[in-house]
């Protein structure tokens, strides 16, 4: 039991907080909750895992524009009607309709057009020795993967890459400042994804645009409005956090080189690892929930209104959970939050295990000997996180 | 036909009761419930709720 003076602190909006750091294993160790600049914090795996589904709960980021005073406006209009905040029927509705486009039978005739991506990629920088990972894969990787599902056509990355990137200001705190850039780019990336839907209305194919265009349960369907709303925030939310979670994978695999030389041993192990991955070192550090009315739980009271973040990479670290906490793709594991949970839980993360696995695979079964060359440079360890750059230096096995 | 659901796997994340809303409910406490007994009419619905579950926790037996 956690009494009031033993409930730690976290100044989580510090640039210097570290999700990876003793005062937050610290505060693991003595509670299973922290206070925060926002609200509360969760530590530990066992409350996580109950109050991440908890009904008393609503997705934390509906206010996020009116929290840094935008209240109208092309970015206001979309995230507001964004699958991401929605709850209740409005987000019940277009989640089913979405769901089965994104499940794994769907998915699968497009693998083997990952597997020649990744190869494609990792041939070209191979014969070098080094790789600049973040510019020279993972974010090519990711955008053409999406490309690929969107049946736009693969040579448009650069122009989604530098959409979904502009369009990933709004979740910094300098909004205000970046507003302008980030409606033009929605702006932009409406009148992509308008022109697209109208393509796939008349000449529908095997890929997820026309998939999304034909979703009908019940004879409800999306409408052309919605439809263009949810392939912005799958660009939106699909790039940048498969770019950093591959950044974020080859650096723990870095830093345990046995467990890549394992990888290479068994490709069979690379679901596993992007499991490991995801559960101690992943791009979504925190999960945001607002408590929907006055919360009781265990000594803990929460006011209706209350932020409280879920700390996905404490409680995947969490050695009640896990006994040997480090990267160990071959052990047995309870499942992370590196892809949320409950009615919120990642729209894509079929698509983002899928098309990682195969990227870690064909890169383990290419280099060797992985070691930083040069500068890296890094995101704050929080919130969303991952390399900016990341130089590597190998050898070819 | 016979819906099962693995339960070591299940997470409670509740994708299936957007698939199948008359076969899979969450409780007040966010747990998941279910009839194991179900109307063959139901396959499709039951079939999508088994595609989308995030834990692939759910099958059906005939």
């Amino acid at each position: 039991m956690t009494t009031e003076l033993d409930v730690p602190y976290l100044d989580i909006a510090d640039p210097g907080f570290a999700m990876h750091s003793q005062a937050v294993r610290d505060a693991r160790a003595r509670s299973w909750y922290a206070k925060t600049n926002y609200g509360y914090a969760i530590l530990r795996h066992e409350y996580v895992s109950t109050l991440l589904k908890d009904p008393r709960l609503r997705q934390g980021s509906a206010k996020w524009p009116e929290h840094n005073g935008v209240h109208s406006g092309l970015f206001y209009d979309w995230w507001t009607k964004c699958l991401l905040v929605l709850e209740g029927e409005d987000h019940h509705r277009i989640r089913r309709l979405l769901n089965p486009a994104f499940s794994l039978k769907h998915l699968e005739p497009y693998l083997p057009r990952f597997e020649a991506l990744a190869d494609e990629l990792i041939d070209d920088f191979l014969p070098n020795g080094q790789v600049e990972f973040v510019n020279e894969f993972a974010q090519p990787y990711a955008t053409r993967v999406l490309c690929i599902l969107l049946g736009i056509p693969e040579s448009e990355w650069p122009t989604i890459a530098r959409l979904a990137s502009t369009i990933g200001l709004a979740l910094g705190v300098t909004l205000q400042q970046d507003l302008a850039e980030v409606e033009a780019a929605i702006a932009e990336l409406y009148v992509y994804a308008e022109d697209l839907i109208r393509d796939r209305q008349v000449n529908p194919g095997p890929d997820l645009v026309s998939r999304l265009v034909e979703a009908n349960r019940n004879g409800d369907s999306l409408s052309d409005d919605e439809l263009r709303n949810a392939l912005c925030l799958l660009i939106f939310g699909g790039m940048d956090t498969t770019r950093n979670q591959l950044g974020l994978g080859v650096m723990s695999f870095l830093q345990h080189p046995e467990q890549w030389e394992l990888l290479a041993a068994h490709p069979e192990l690379a679901p596993a690892a992007v499991e490991e991955v995801m559960r101690t070192n992943p791009t979504t550090t925190w999960v945001t929930r607002e408590t929907v009315v006055d919360f009781d739980y265990e000594e803990l009271h929460i006011d209706a209104g209350t932020t409280v973040h879920f700390f996905t990479q404490v409680s995947g670290t969490d050695p009640q959970a896990y006994p040997n906490p480090e990267i160990d793709i071959t052990a047995e594991r309870v499942g992370h939050y590196g892809f949320g949970g409950g009615m919120h839980h990642c729209l894509g993360h079929f698509v983002a295990r899928a098309d990682m696995a195969i990227a870690l695979r064909a890169l383990s079964s290419k280099m060797t000997n992985l070691r930083i060359n040069g500068v890296d440079e890094w995101m704050p360890d929080s919130g969303n996180t991952g390399p900016v750059l990341l130089p590597l230096a190998f050898d070819r096995r | 036909m016979k819906v099962i659901v693995d339960r070591t796997k299940c997470d409670n994340h509740g994708q299936c009761t957007f698939a199948a809303p008359t076969v899979f409910r969450l409780d007040e406490r966010g747990i998941l419930q279910y009839e194991e007994n179900v109307d063959e009419s139901l396959r499709d619905e039951v079939e999508e709720a088994s595609d989308v579950c995030p834990a692939q926790a759910i099958r059906i037996s005939d």
